[in-house]
């Protein structure tokens, strides 16, 4: 398994506030890998700055040789908030925008992940539930063909049958050689799925251990990461 | 299926997939479902599956023939040796739960005999 995703003395600042620092982070091709944290731990950001889209970060980072933002954007998909667009805009419209934008984009590709989350291409994104523009992201997602998927908090307030549909589609989508890091602040409906987990606080990568290494500790994932917070639990 | 928190899924995949095979679900010769079919049904990384097959095939309960999938043995005396495990893994529980329970191992035999031969009346507790 070769290194997918290295990232070296990693620091950002935002308004001369450090949201990152001292973040090393090695990923090699092949997993599925979460991203844990609080909220406001970073890891939004740290997604944001792989993806490209945060610049003026001090540090390496390079994504199967690229390191350039434009480079590496070519070679991995990120969740879309799909903040870009009205409310009025139609599911097939933001495909065209899609697929003008990305050259790695297989409309037939997305067809088939749209069927399979159950969409109408139709609609309007003023007509979709939460869980329903979850599955739209994902689907979009998806249709890239990348070396590096990010799923920045896809299973955010959405009930229980999106959920399902969304991590089947990650079984289903995935490809042998592709990379996805999902990022979530509970850990307990993805701990079967996960190679690997990595493990964000105090502005920094804490921790990266394999699923398999914890639950040899006889510990559960969720144990794993909650043992992160529990002092200050006690305070 | 609901996994256990402190063993990796790979293992106790095949601890599934071993019952399976057990209980006669998955037949001697018989190809198996997919990986990806199995990572879907278990909810599980495909990389997980395989890992678990490999071993599997490493023991010698499934081969793989090539670009068709991997299938279960027709070897009987392996399949009857990993049943005989399975029954033993069932022995060990139980002789550790009665033991704590109070059960010596010398009362098992006498307890479970009575316990057998009532074991008509305490179905009807049952459906009462």
């Amino acid at each position: 398994m070769s290194d997918l995703l290295t990232i070296k003395d990693l620091t950002y600042k935002k308004n001369q506030k450090t949201i990152l620092k001292d973040v090393d982070l090695t990923l090699t091709s092949g997993k599925i890998v979460a991203l844990l944290g609080e909220n406001g731990a970073g890891k939004t950001t740290l997604m944001r700055i792989i993806a490209g889209v945060a610049k003026n970060y001090k540090g390496q980072i390079d994504l199967a040789g690229a390191t350039k933002e434009a480079e590496r954007k070519t070679k991995l998909s990120f969740t879309d908030g799909l903040t870009g667009f009205s409310d009025s805009t139609k599911i097939v419209q933001i495909v065209r925008f899609y697929s003008t934008i990305f050259q790695d984009f297989d409309e037939n590709e997305f067809d088939e992940l749209r069927k399979f989350m159950k969409l109408d291409p139709d609609m309007k994104l003023s007509q979709l539930s939460r869980g329903m523009r979850e599955k739209l992201i994902i689907a979009l997602t998806f249709a890239r063909k990348a070396d590096l998927y990010l799923l920045d908090e896809p299973f955010g307030g959405i009930d229980a049958m999106a959920r399902k549909k969304i991590i089947n589609s990650i079984i289903l989508w995935k490809d042998e050689k592709s990379t996805i890091l999902i990022s979530d602040h509970f850990v307990n409906e993805i701990s079967s799925l996960l190679d690997e987990v990595v493990i964000v606080k105090n502005h920094t990568v804490l921790e990266h251990k394999s699923a398999d290494d914890i639950r040899q500790n006889n510990k559960s994932i969720e144990e794993y990461y909650e043992s992160f917070y529990a002092d200050e639990d006690d305070e | 299926m609901e996994f256990k928190d402190n063993i990796p899924i790979y293992l106790q995949i095949e601890q599934y997939l071993y019952r399976q095979i057990a209980l006669g679900k998955m037949k001697a010769g018989e190809k198996i479902p997919s990986v990806r079919k199995l990572a879907l049904e278990l909810t599980v990384n495909v990389n997980t599956v395989q890992r678990a097959l490999q071993e599997m095939n490493t023991q010698g309960i499934l081969y793989t023939k090539r670009g068709e999938g991997n299938f279960v043995t027709e070897d009987t005396e392996l399949l009857s040796k990993t049943k005989q495990s399975l029954i033993n893994n069932e022995l060990d529980e139980f002789v550790q739960n009665m033991e704590k329970l109070g059960v010596k191992q010398d009362e098992l035999v006498s307890t479970l005999t009575d316990y057998l031969e009532h074991s008509e009346d305490h179905n009807e507790d049952h459906n009462e």
